[in-house]
């Protein structure tokens, strides 16, 4: 096990990871990348060793490769989100194989808070656990939760697992990576007006690049896809003075 | 030759139909010569008796009485009959040869005072002439000549027998076209899953039943289908082995990188380990996209279309008003999404990268399928290469530059997507310059 701990600055402590890679290399040099971004940094081999030191370091989250030698990491993850665990609000960012769907959405179903394909570039991965981070700050109560199978509003269905908009006759209707994040911004506050500042804070996590204008266009996009008369919406009304709100009553299955 | 269906079963029934009615015309004809032999002999006998009887009636009287005895007879049938001198004049034709043997004989049947039987016997008219005449000469010299009716032969005497006749024919050929349907609703069923196994190699087997050529159909299609499933599985395995021995030595250089102070040269070194990686998901996605274990869902065609379009307008918006689309605005169709989505976002980035542009339109669906075309304003494809850029690993070789990239993997895989799916894709040139790409799916 391979510890170093390196404190950024005064004030609040850094965020506490481990990260769990069989591969040596890729857990030296991402221990060394992360803590050059100020984290604290745990890296261990594979889910024995992860057990191990889970209860020493008050981690705020876990980088997982879901494919380990001995116990899976799929494995690992439905033990860390269990009552067993009693680590359940720990952070979790899985690293998945490329092209491996199911394990993603299995991943995902099991209350990772986000994932990576492998190869990933590591700036998107300290973007992504930035988010995490960020969410689990946000909302303290939240990690408590168990992780959204599905929104439920107007007939429409979003599913987080495969990040998908089914519609009333159980249709998929495919959205862009940047519609999706901005429906499930509204979904998650709906009834509750979002100015662009706040859509455009709440999606800087995952999105890169400019996004100002981009927030009209995509929900232009996105009515159009809702069948949302632009002229006389319904479901996302826009409100005087620059800002959008989703006017629906939203179910949500655990 | 129009009436020669092209179906099996139109052909089966056909034939069977034609069967039938050949056998039900000899039946028919049998039936009425056998008829027409009966009545024949029956009229013929009738015929007979009756004239002999009206000579016997007359031949008991004494020769000085049979005057008398000819005009006292009660004939009721119709027949007539006159004592003359002379045999009956040629009125009608002879009676026909066999008729008139059969009547000679029947008239043998009536039993004569010894010694009173005619002496001889003349006959003229049959069947087409409604009567017969028969002149009997007495002993003495004179003639007893007589007329007797003789009906046509009606061979379709019985209304019931034709109703019967025609209910019976109508019976068999609907339990022909029955049987014909079930017996060749094992060949569709096969077609239907040589086509569900184009579009999901893990398609449900065939039930091994029915008659035994249909069973053994099934079973050696479904063998063929495993030996398919596990080449395609194989495959999958050995791709799938490279592109993970690869991840872990392109995620550490990548980690690497970040370590560098020079920042041009990790900006390069990135670039170029970006490029690898789509190497190999390119490759991985060629080896994977047929047995992907993606699940078929409900898909709108078109919102899906539009995303894609979206997308590459997202990551080049100055290309933005160059991507247009026109065409339904909903369609629903059963595919593989991520599958799918890779196939159309391969052809559509083509037409962006080579031409920087790209106008998609979709059809209504017609007969089944629909068609997504492709169209750009860039500098088309020469004709030698319409059909080698669908070879794995082939590009064009004006083509080899940074801007487009690739491997020459994205029409390979775009075509074993969508012929996965049951669909295709073809290349052309505009006529006013430019590229055409057409895409079929079935809906």
């Amino acid at each position: 096990m391979e510890t170093t701990t390196l404190v950024a600055g005064a004030g609040s402590p850094a965020p506490h990871i481990l990260v769990v890679d069989d591969d040596r290399e890729i857990r030296e040099l991402l221990a060394r990348f992360l803590e050059r971004h100020g984290l604290r940094v745990t890296a261990v081999r594979d889910a024995r060793e992860a057990r191990r030191a889970l209860p020493h370091g008050h981690f705020q989250m876990i980088v997982l490769d879901l494919m380990l030698p001995g116990e899976t990491g799929l494995d690992f993850a439905r033990w860390l989100r269990s009552p067993a665990s009693n680590m359940s609000h720990v952070g979790l960012v899985m690293l998945t194989a490329m092209g491996e769907e199911t394990d993603r959405i299995i991943g995902l179903e099991l209350g990772a808070d986000d994932y990576m394909p492998k190869p990933f570039n590591p700036r998107e991965l300290l973007a992504r656990m930035r988010a995490v981070l960020r969410r689990a700050g946000d909302t303290a109560a939240r990690a408590s939760e168990p992780a959204t199978r599905a929104w439920r509003f107007g007939g429409w269905t979003l599913d987080p697992t495969r990040r998908r908009l089914l519609s009333p006759d159980q249709v998929e209707v495919p959205v862009t990576g940047g519609e999706y994040d901005l429906l499930v911004a509204l979904v998650e506050r709906a009834n509750r007006v979002l100015t662009r500042d706040m859509l455009l804070d709440l999606l800087r996590g995952r999105q890169a690049g400019p996004f100002d204008r981009a927030i009209d266009v995509a929900i232009s996009r996105l009515r159009r896809k809702l069948e949302d008369d632009g002229r006389h919406a319904q479901l996302i009304k826009t409100v005087r003075g620059g800002g959008y709100v989703l006017a629906a009553e939203v179910e949500r299955d655990g | 030759m129009t009436l020669w269906p092209r179906s099996l079963g139109g052909r089966t029934a056909v034939v069977l139909l034609a069967s039938l009615a050949l056998v039900q015309i000899a039946g028919l004809t049998i039936h009425a010569l056998d008829r027409i032999d009966l009545l024949t002999l029956a009229e013929t006998r009738d015929v007979g008796v009756r004239a002999m009887g009206i000579y016997r009636s007359v031949a008991q009287a004494p020769p000085a009485q049979r005057e008398q005895a000819v005009h006292d007879l009660d004939l009721r049938d119709g027949s007539t009959a006159r004592l003359q001198p002379d045999p009956p004049a040629d009125e009608l034709p002879q009676t026909y040869q066999p008729v008139r043997r059969q009547i000679a004989v029947s008239m043998q049947l009536v039993p004569v005072p010894a010694g009173q039987r005619s002496r001889e016997t003349t006959m003229q008219g049959g069947f087409e002439d409604r009567r017969v005449i028969v002149g009997m000469r007495f002993p003495e010299g004179n003639w007893l000549n007589v007329m007797v009716p003789m009906p046509p032969i009606r061979i379709w005497h019985s209304m019931n027998f034709l109703v019967a006749f025609l209910l019976m024919t109508v019976a068999a050929a609907a339990l022909t076209l029955w049987a014909v349907r079930r017996l060749i609703a094992p060949v569709a069923t096969l077609a239907r899953a040589a086509e569900a196994l184009g579009r999901d190699v893990n398609a449900a087997p065939l039930p091994e039943d029915g008659p035994s050529e249909i069973a053994t159909a099934a079973a050696a299609f479904n063998t063929m289908a495993s030996r398919i499933r596990r080449f395609v599985q194989d495959r999958t395995f050995m791709l799938t082995a490279i592109g993970h021995d690869l991840r872990t030595p392109i995620t550490r250089l990548k980690l690497r990188a970040e370590f560098m102070d020079d920042n041009e040269l990790r900006r390069k070194m990135l670039a170029d380990l970006d490029e690898l990686e789509a190497m190999v998901a390119a490759t991985l996605a060629f080896g994977r996209d047929v047995t992907s274990d993606e699940p078929v869902t409900t898909v709108d065609l078109t919102e899906l279309t539009r995303t894609i379009l979206d997308e590459a307008a997202d990551a080049r918006p100055e290309l933005a008003e160059k991507l247009t689309y026109k065409g339904p605005n909903h369609l629903t169709v059963h595919v593989r999404p991520v599958a799918l989505k890779r196939a159309l976002t391969n052809l559509i980035m083509n037409a962006i990268n080579y031409a920087s542009g790209a106008q998609v339109s979709m059809s209504e669906p017609l007969k089944g399928q629909v068609t997504i075309t492709i169209e750009d304003s860039g500098p088309g494809i020469p004709l030698a290469e319409l059909q080698r850029v669908f070879q794995p690993f082939h590009r064009i070789e004006t083509s080899r530059n940074k801007e487009t990239g690739g491997m020459g993997l994205g029409l390979p895989i775009a075509r074993n997507i969508l012929r996965a799916h049951g669909g295709d894709v073809t290349l052309g040139n505009r006529p006013s310059g430019g590229a055409r790409v057409t895409v079929t799916l079935p809906v």
